[in-house]
């Protein structure tokens, strides 16, 4: 078999990484994205820059041992359909993911050998690895991949990947019928035929109707495991996958208990047993287990309980800067929204340094209004945006509202920061002449107006690069565009900035659509916020991911 | 068993059934205006709404509230084929008993497991719970509040009468985080949740020692208030005066006269207490991650877990029934003049 063709690009991004034109970062994610394995982008980088990769500079681990982790056992018969990042603590240890993003925020080929997108990026061709097969003894192949894919973009499965993907592999069809409330009924079906067209038995290509950079990390988006097709997608104690455990039992609410599989293909497993011990939805409870000992570590630990923790001698404590954030969101259907200097007197009238130091304090660091992030490789720097009460008044002023307004901010119960980040922006919100009463709601009642209440505050979980969140929430008609926000420049830039493989060009086509959130956007931003955990110091080779992900399979125990 | 105490119990399974029917159709009506649909619940929050409409079309979901209520009586009732159970439908839901079957309550929504499972495995906790807690109240209290009933205005009475107030005035959460403090933090003897999970460092025996020593200070000292309190009442009682004036002894007075008559207010009271352990200890067992009903409970009405919160419910009217019941025979073995009426 011939080698497949590097990416045009890629010896241009050498070239930039050895000149200092690219951070050693953006090197590795973009020479991954584009094809390199993950191991020779690391020799490059280490090579150039001359910093060995934390890989290789590991010890042998230490084999045996059961594993406890603190976290809410959810049900998991149907992965497809999985709404939480604790979901797939459980399932993704024995059913895995085509590409896997590291607690570095690099996306890498998993069940894949390797990926190599087309120049225009709408065509991927996805090569499967030659060594992976299913606990059933069968090799995992091309039939696999699609019969999966295929069935997490059919709206009767009820993944969230439909909304992930939606934009460059389905069509939305209008049934012509209506249901009770006069609503249409709007189905989708795949662009072409050949959206999910299987090559070989070891080779998938994937035809975008438009270009997309970011398919490796949709492929980790926590759904998307593949799972054993002869299963019908439910999934369960004993179930067939290609991970490195098994699960033996589960019983939700209270413990899953999953064993080693021998002849895993990756690396691992260390461990004889990992046990996932649900301690209830009491954030205390979580830190007594860890206190006593009763768990080796938690799923997440939040830092109001930081203090307690710091300080035991048992304990390690973990840390990873995110892209995980919450939005103050305005909907543009609504008044006085609709108007772009209202939403830009709502930003010039608070300062996120000061919002985001009462909200999280030394655990997140301030955002910039745009949604993108000083750790996605695609970020820009712009010039910090400064508190202008007085702009703010004027521009509320020609906007119509020179009394200032009264609005309603609906946040959710939990996570209970929002709380403190909705009081501090309130009260900066004030001297603007912006009235505006907090709604507390508990969470599945926020979750039924997220889309349309006209001033709201949404969690948006970490994704690895700035276009993603953009393109999810912001685009015109987005599955998760919750602000109604319909701008068609940001639409032009975003997809030009989604089309560009090179993170320098990228980011200066990011910086236009940075500026133009700040300008036009549908949002109030004040912070990036941090994960913490802490571990046992028994634990070996943990590191805490940015989605919360956990890969048992590198774990150990220190005797 | 006489006429009249099989009407007293027809009379009883009656109000019980009206009792459900109207509880259980307020709730439904009450989940109406209540956020997020099942299908919405089932789903997640980002589930497009092409996804939520077709699985709301599947489940019937957009029928009238009476529809709706009625077939999921039917569905109890074993008339009805529970639709979340149909393996076409996609959600993986299985009940080993199959879709219809009576005292089917659905599946949770949130733990996508049969209601009866899930109740099932949870009521064993709680029970235990009840039992260990009650094993220790009743004797306690009883023990504590005649001792003060007896000696009143002495120093015994004053101090056990003082200690009882100011811990029934302690909240759970106190008592727990003062209990969590001493036995976890600073002595590290106990564990600091009650998961009820084996295999790791602490016994099961031990796992239970908090939330049962949380559960006695919180209930026995309102339980000794009360012994205490009937007790003295009843040893103003002429009877009680006259026993002395005939010479009896004291000891044999407070045993045979004054114990059974003194009785009837802490029966109710501890049948009351039962009710509470069986299905309300909501922040004892949330603290320490006790898997019982209480905390089930919490966590089902705060998803919207509409079929879980309907069985909960019947199982707390059945326990209320049920003490109602056993508090009635008791007066009635107690007290003869006591009747049926």
């Amino acid at each position: 078999m011939t080698r497949p063709r590097d990416h045009d690009y890629l010896p241009i991004l050498k070239r930039d990484l050895a000149d200092g034109k690219v951070s050693r970062r953006s090197f590795l994610r973009t020479a991954t994205l584009l094809g390199l394995s993950a191991a020779s982008a690391y020799a490059f980088a280490d090579k150039v820059t001359g910093v060995p990769s934390e890989a290789q500079a590991q010890d042998a681990k230490p084999k045996g041992g059961t594993l406890r982790i603190s976290t809410t056992v959810y049900d998991v018969k149907s992965p497809a359909i999985a709404s939480t990042t604790a979901h797939p603590l459980i399932y993704s240890q024995v059913v895995e993911y085509l590409t896997k993003t590291g607690a570095d925020n690099v996306t890498r080929p998993h069940l894949l050998k390797s990926w190599e997108p087309s120049a225009d990026l709408k065509t991927w061709t996805l090569h499967l690895r030659d060594d992976v097969k299913w606990h059933s003894g069968r090799s995992f192949v091309a039939d696999d991949v699609v019969w999966n894919l295929t069935r997490l973009l059919s709206d009767d499965v009820g993944s969230s990947v439909l909304g992930l993907m939606e934009g460059y592999l389905l069509n939305s069809v209008d049934t012509g019928k209506v249901d009770d409330k006069g609503k249409k009924i709007i189905r989708h079906e795949l662009w072409d035929p050949k959206a999910i067209e299987k090559v070989d038995d070891k080779t998938v290509r994937l035809n975008l109707k438009a270009p997309q950079l970011a398919v490796p990390e949709h492929l980790f988006h926590y759904p998307a495991v593949m799972l054993y097709p002869e299963e019908k997608g439910v999934f369960g104690p004993g179930a067939v996958g290609t991970g490195a455990f098994t699960l033996k039992e589960l019983n939700v609410s209270r413990n899953a208990v999953l064993e080693a599989k021998p002849g895993y293909w990756g690396e691992g497993p260390y461990l004889d047993r990992i046990e996932f011990v649900d301690v209830g939805g009491n954030e205390q409870a979580i830190v007594n287990a860890l206190i006593s000992g009763q768990v080796d570590g938690a799923f997440q630990i939040l830092p109001d309980f930081y203090p307690l923790l710091k300080d035991n001698a048992a304990l390690q404590y973990y840390q990873v800067t995110t892209a995980d954030t919450s939005v103050v969101r305005m909907n543009l259907k609504n008044k006085p929204f609709d108007d772009a200097k209202v939403r830009q007197a709502f930003r010039l009238a608070v300062d996120p340094v000061k919002a985001n130091q009462i909200t999280f304090g030394q655990f997140s660091t301030p955002a910039e209004h745009h949604h993108v992030s000083p750790i996605h490789p695609d970020y820009a720097k712009l010039p910090e945006p400064v508190r202008d009460v007085e702009k703010a008044k004027a521009l509320l002023a020609e906007a119509g509202y020179k009394d200032g307004v009264d609005v309603e901010l609906v946040i959710q119960q939990n996570p209970p920061h929002h709380l403190r980040n909705a009081t501090a922006l309130t009260e900066m919100w004030k001297e603007a002449g912006i009235r505006a009463a907090i709604k507390v709601v508990p969470n599945p009642q926020y979750w039924d107006v997220w889309m349309t209440a006209p001033l709201g505050m949404t969690v948006w979980a970490h994704r690895p690069l700035g276009v993603m969140n953009l393109a999810l929430a912001y685009r015109s008609n987005a599955a998760w565009n919750e602000s109604a926000f319909a701008n068609p420049e940001f639409d032009k830039l975003l997809d030009e900035a989604e089309a560009i493989p090179d993170p320098k060009a990228r980011s200066a086509r990011m910086a236009d659509i940075e500026a133009l959130m700040q300008r036009e956007g549908p949002i109030v931003q004040t912070y990036w916020r941090n994960l913490i955990s802490f571990y046992d110091k028994k634990v070996v080779g943990f590191a805490m991911h940015p989605t919360y992900m956990v890969f048992c399979n590198e774990l150990a125990i220190k005797s | 068993m006489d006429a009249g105490m099989i009407r007293f119990l027809l009379r009883r399974i009656g109000q019980f059934i009206i009792t459900f029917l109207a509880a259980s159709f307020l709730l439904f009506a009450v989940t109406e205006f209540s956020p997020g649909t099942v299908a919405s619940k089932i789903l997640g929050p980002y589930a497009v709404s092409s996804q939520v409409d077709l699985l709301t079309e599947k489940l019937h979901l957009g029928d009238p509230l009476l529809v709706r209520y009625l077939r999921w009586l039917g569905i109890v009732a074993g008339v009805v084929e529970n639709p979340l159970g149909d393996p076409t439908i996609g959600l993986g839901l299985s009940d080993p008993r199959g879709n219809r079957y009576v005292g089917n309550f659905g599946y949770s929504l949130m733990l996508k497991e049969p209601v009866v499972d899930v109740v099932g495995e949870r009521i064993g906790y709680t029970v235990l719970l009840t039992l260990l807690a009650i094993l220790v109240i009743i004797p306690v209290s009883l023990a504590a509040g005649v001792a003060a009933g007896v000696n009143p205005g002495r120093p015994v009475d004053r101090i056990l009468s003082m200690g009882a107030v100011i811990l029934t005035s302690l909240p759970e959460f106190v008592v727990a985080v003062a209990l969590l403090l001493v036995g976890v933090v600073w002595l590290g003897i106990l564990p600091g949740t009650s998961p009820m999970t084996q295999g790791g460092r602490w016994p099961l025996s031990l796992q239970l020692v908090l939330p049962v020593g949380v559960l006695v200070i919180a209930s026995a000292s309102y339980v000794l208030r009360i012994v205490r309190a009937s007790v003295a009442d009843t040893m103003r009682k002429p009877y009680v005066r006259t026993a002395l004036l005939k010479g009896l002894k004291r000891r044999d007075i407070i045993l045979h006269h004054v114990l059974r008559n003194a009785m009837i207010p802490p029966i109710t009271v501890i049948l009351l207490q039962i009710n509470w352990l069986l299905t309300g200890v909501v922040v004892v067992e949330s603290i320490f991650a006790y898997p019982g009903v209480g905390s089930l409970l919490l966590q089902a009405a705060l998803f919207g877990d509409i079929y879980l919160v309907q069985a909960l419910t019947l199982l707390a009217l059945i326990v209320a029934v049920g003490t109602q019941l056993i508090g009635d025979l008791c007066y009635l073995a107690l007290d003869p003049k006591i009747k049926l009426g």
